[in-house]
């Protein structure tokens, strides 16, 4: 009866070290979580807003300006090669780059 | 009297006897016994109610595990959501449309500023737009503890607001709804108002699919984003060729719509002069208004196509000739061509020389209820939508006599908007099939067998003409040739309907036009609202000099951007 009632005590205070450990373990864990979001939430804004800042660059009016500048045109006729591949059955045919799309 | 017992004079001897000591052994035995007793019921008491105290702890913890968080959360949260998150738009291919960032909007404790001036003053140094009266007045009430100053600052004047260093100023990060491509798609785009909920367009359109969150933070959405039908190249090659023609031709306003004609998908919608989706004054300004869906036109001979394309549909041969060269008299009106042919013409050539007295006598062959249907069946004069609103209804005539037959079958009488007339035509194109416009890309074929609305030989007919009025000089349309690209199409120009009749030298000049014209796969609109006439024009403004010529640069653009080359 004793043996049993010691080993109780020493199983209880064994297992409130424990859980102690654990929570605080768990609240470590939960502190290292809400970082961490709070540094994805501020990683997902800077993306918005880089995303938001590269298409207001890439905007078409602005490259077609800087391109023009540089002395570029809208395609026209002939500046498009042909090539020719072989089809699956094995016969050639004559592409257009651009065909593709 | 340790053991109880009082002793009392007169009871002595006889009734004082002492204790036997086996009594006393009994007694005590019994006492034991009884106190044993009473131990045993408290203990078992206390048992029970350990537990049941247990039990109830293990049933709570059973409750709570079964019902779960979430839908307390959103009861907390409802009430007090006070933004909206939303998903990104993005064109066709991927590129960003409009998105939501994170700003810093400006927010004061009056309850803590004690020199109102020195903080108005301050911040105008520094916010120069602001009004100094208003900023006064808001921080004016010490009783308050929170005021809006300025919602959504750059980063830079946050920052430099921040500088200032000044008591009772505070940031609150809000969710902002940001444009990169500026004013271009403006009208499709649409609005939202300063908590980032929809009120128009697209915007609007997101709201009403449920795909805007409620937050009360800056949490941004992590939907996946709206994917439209618009092309931003294609967007953008089309307004800039009509800003363009706009100043080319001294126009007012320009119209330009690029739409495959076989699914409806819209690659460019655009209305000169543009909106800007964060500028809400622009709204209010008229000359902004959407021309392409919330404006009803009479557009005049582009309409032609209609007329042809009834007449061909009820058997009528395209070599038949009618008699053009006198006045057409109907109910007391006069309806004469501008250069009469001197000759009778054929059907195709009514159509080519756009001759309205031909028109006039096509339509009359049909007869009215016929025209009347017909219109009906293409989709023209009923109710029509897409995702960024209802397109404004047609102005069907009061009275659909004779005289309107006649007037219809070559664009006045009727007003509708460019948009739904491209609807419309886009059956003429196809093959003969309706097509429902949308601002979503379609991924994949329909399953719905597309609903024939004309024969195919009719549509095969009027490819012809369209083909025919680009690609022979004696067409009106020849300026709209592209080198390389078979386009096809037919102008129009429409007198404005004034104060007391039609002004002639106010004119909506229109080109509807297609290409490729032997598979078509788009179809192109530009209308130009009264142009002028120039040295380039020879101080024309029929649509065959400025809408034709325009549609050509359009085409030659943004053929590459679609994935067609030239021959």
């Amino acid at each position: 009866m004793r043996i049993l009632l010691t080993v109780a005590v020493a199983m209880t205070l064994g297992s409130a070290f424990t859980l102690y450990a654990v929570n605080y373990e768990t609240r470590g864990l939960a502190d290292d979580v809400k970082r961490r979001e709070k540094s994805i939430n501020k990683a997902r804004r800077d993306i918005a807003i880089l995303k938001a800042e590269r298409a207001h660059l890439a905007r078409p009016d602005r490259i077609g300006r800087h391109a023009r500048a540089l002395g570029l045109a809208p395609a026209k006729r002939g500046q498009f090669a042909t090539y020719s591949i072989s089809d699956p059955t094995g016969r050639r045919v004559t592409r257009r780059l651009g065909d593709e799309r | 009297m340790s053991n109880g017992v009082i002793i009392t004079p007169g009871l002595a001897h006889g009734a004082l006897r002492r204790p036997e000591p086996q009594d006393d052994v009994l007694r005590q035995a019994q006492a034991f016994r009884a106190e044993r007793r009473a131990e045993r019921v408290r203990a078992l008491v206390a048992i029970a109610v350990m537990g049941l105290a247990f039990l109830t702890v293990a049933g709570q913890l059973v409750r709570l595990a079964m019902q779960g968080q979430p839908e307390q959360r959103i009861l907390i949260n409802a009430p007090l959501a006070t933004a909206f998150a939303r998903p990104d738009i993005v064109d066709r291919n991927g590129r960003l449309m409009a998105s939501d960032i994170v700003m810093h909007s400006l927010v004061a404790d009056p309850h803590v500023i004690l020199d109102q001036d020195e903080i108005a003053d301050r911040l105008m140094t520094v916010l120069p737009d602001l009004d100094r009266k208003w900023v006064r007045n808001a921080i004016a009430d010490r009783t308050k503890r929170f005021a809006w100053i300025r919602r959504g600052l750059s980063p830079a004047e946050a920052q430099k607001v921040h500088d200032l260093g000044l008591p009772g100023l505070d940031f609150r990060p809000e969710l902002r709804r940001a444009y990169p491509l500026g004013r271009s798609a403006g009208h499709v785009i649409g609005l939202v108002d300063i908590d980032n909920k929809g009120l128009q367009g697209i915007e609007r359109y997101l709201d009403e699919r449920k795909n805007v969150e409620p937050v009360h933070g800056p949490s941004l959405s992590v939907r996946p984003p709206l994917r439209l039908s618009l092309d931003v190249a294609v967007q953008f090659a089309v307004e800039d060729e009509l800003a363009e023609a706009m100043r080319r031709y001294s126009a007012a306003a320009a119209v330009g719509l690029i739409m495959d004609v076989n699914s409806g998908e819209i690659f460019a919608a655009a209305s000169l002069p543009g909106l800007d989706p964060i500028v809400i004054d622009e709204r209010f300004d008229k000359n902004r208004m959407d021309r392409l869906a919330s404006g009803t036109y009479e557009l005049g001979s582009i309409f032609k196509t209609f007329t042809a394309a009834l007449a061909f549909e009820d058997g009528m041969s395209p070599q038949k000739r009618f008699d053009v060269r006198q006045l057409l008299e109907v109910e007391g009106y006069r309806i004469r061509d501008l250069h009469p042919a001197g000759r009778p013409l054929t059907v195709n050539e009514i159509f080519l020389q756009s001759s309205n007295v031909g028109a006039g006598l096509l339509a009359l062959n049909n007869g009215q209820k016929r025209q009347k249907a017909f219109l009906k069946e293409l989709g023209l004069t009923t109710p029509m939508s897409t995702e960024a609103g209802n397109i404004a209804p047609a102005s069907l005539p009061v009275r659909w006599g004779d005289i309107e037959t006649v007037t219809i079958s070559y664009g006045h009488g009727l007003a509708v908007t460019p948009l739904q007339f491209a609807t419309a035509s886009a059956a003429l194109i196809n093959g003969g099939y309706r097509v429902k416009p949308t601002f979503l890309r379609k991924r994949g074929r329909s399953k719905k067998p597309p609903e024939r609305v004309i024969s195919s030989e009719t549509s095969r007919l009027i490819r012809q003409l369209m083909r025919e009025n680009v690609a022979s000089k004696a067409g009106t349309g020849w300026r709209a040739a592209v080198a390389g690209l078979d386009v096809g199409g037919k102008t129009g120009t429409a007198e404005i309907a004034g104060v007391g009749g039609y002004k002639s030298k106010s004119v909506i000049a229109s080109f509807i036009g297609a290409f490729p014209m032997e598979k078509p796969r788009y179809l192109t609109l530009v209308c130009l609202f009264e142009p002028q006439g120039t040295k380039e024009t020879g101080g024309h403004i029929t649509a065959g000099v400025n809408a034709a010529p325009t549609t050509a640069r359009i085409i030659s653009r943004i053929s590459p951007l679609l994935g067609l080359l030239p021959n």
